[in-house]
């Protein structure tokens, strides 16, 4: 165990971008975070380089998800956020995916805990994870049809019953 | 038993009997187990009304409290445990998610109402409610075993609702 400082965001930044060049296609410091949308092409290949660079050493993943922005004319965007245990600094990955057929890398040959998450993410957004072993259903029931986190998954209660408040988003439109 | 009308006093001590001795089977969900725990334990203590506390499987059981939110997935659960109870039960539902999905009313997993699974006898409202709620629930559970006719709750049909009556 070493006791090594934590890397900066703006390091961790400089290193990616040093390393990969324009696949870092932007790169900002959010809550003390170093966030970077990437490629989908060098995405695995970054995420072996977070992993095993010694100065990097993110050997644990914190969470894999994804974010629907199919109202806001984009695709879908899987992050992927990733931490040292020995270094304690976070790194944060984003790439960007199709829309009607969205596909990605898996990482769960670098990290094994991203396994479940892909899953997970798999059945509730409808991503592909390439190269995944087992990407079946997780958490929801075998006969569930749909993708219940994707904006255009219809729920049946609001169809019956519009949603008396806000509608979601409305505020950060105006 | 089912087939004979019973005279009034072998139906009242019956009845008396079964209401004071609820064995429960604890089917906690969610946040509301821990008000039914705290119902059983030294402060709240449902033992003074009868209720015993928690049953080792469903086939000792007499009365189910479900307790938290129901998904989907978790249904056929609720229904084999809740066949697996012996007659007579009884069964509360306690709290908003069991009761019809609560701040779950719109999701995709929740079931809306744990009574479109099981029969369900007292309601206890409430986010989770307060263990005085559910001693209040247990109170109107056995006001209201205490008026059952036992032939009518076997042959199927549903007892006719009557106003709750003190005994």
């Amino acid at each position: 165990m070493s006791s090594q400082s934590p890397l900066r965001p703006t390091e961790i930044i400089t290193r990616l971008r040093a390393r990969f060049g324009q696949d870092v296609v932007q790169a900002d410091e959010v809550h003390g975070h170093a966030v970077l949308t990437v490629t989908p092409e060098r995405y695995h290949a970054m995420c072996v380089f977070l992993r095993d660079d010694r100065d990097l050493d993110c050997d644990y993943i914190d969470f894999l998800t994804a974010v629907d922005f199919t109202p806001k004319g984009r695709g879908f965007e899987v992050v992927t956020h990733v931490y040292s245990t020995r270094r304690n600094h976070h790194a944060r990955l984003k790439v960007e995916c199709d829309a009607e057929h969205p596909r990605c890398a898996t990482v769960s040959d670098v990290w094994p805990g991203a396994n479940w998450f892909e899953r997970e993410t798999a059945e509730l957004f409808g991503i592909e994870f390439e190269g995944h072993p087992h990407l079946v259903k997780l958490v929801l029931p075998e006969q569930f049809e749909g993708h219940p986190l994707r904006k255009d998954f219809a729920l049946m209660s609001r169809e019956a019953k519009p949603w008396p408040g806000a509608v979601e988003g409305e505020e950060i439109d105006e | 038993m089912d087939q004979v009308d019973m005279p009034q006093p072998v139906k009242f001590i019956l009845n008396w009997g079964r209401r004071y001795s609820l064995w429960v089977m604890n089917f906690g969900l969610a946040c509301c187990a821990i008000e039914l725990i705290a119902t059983s334990t030294s402060k709240h203590d449902f033992i003074r009304l009868g209720v015993i506390p928690f049953a080792h499987g469903p086939r000792q059981a007499d009365l189910l409290v479900v307790a938290g939110t129901l998904t989907d997935k978790m249904a056929p659960a609720l229904k084999r445990v809740y066949d697996q109870i012996p007659d007579p039960k009884y069964v509360i539902s306690f709290g908003s998610c069991s009761n019809c999905g609560g701040p779950y009313w719109d999701s995709y997993s929740v079931t809306k109402g744990v009574d479109q699974i099981v029969p369900v006898d007292v309601y206890v409202p409430g986010c989770p409610p307060r263990p005085e709620a559910l001693l209040h629930g247990i109170i109107r559970l056995q006001e209201k075993i205490a008026k059952e006719d036992i032939r009518e709750k076997w042959s199927g049909q549903l007892v006719k609702p009557e106003p709750a009556q003190t005994y």
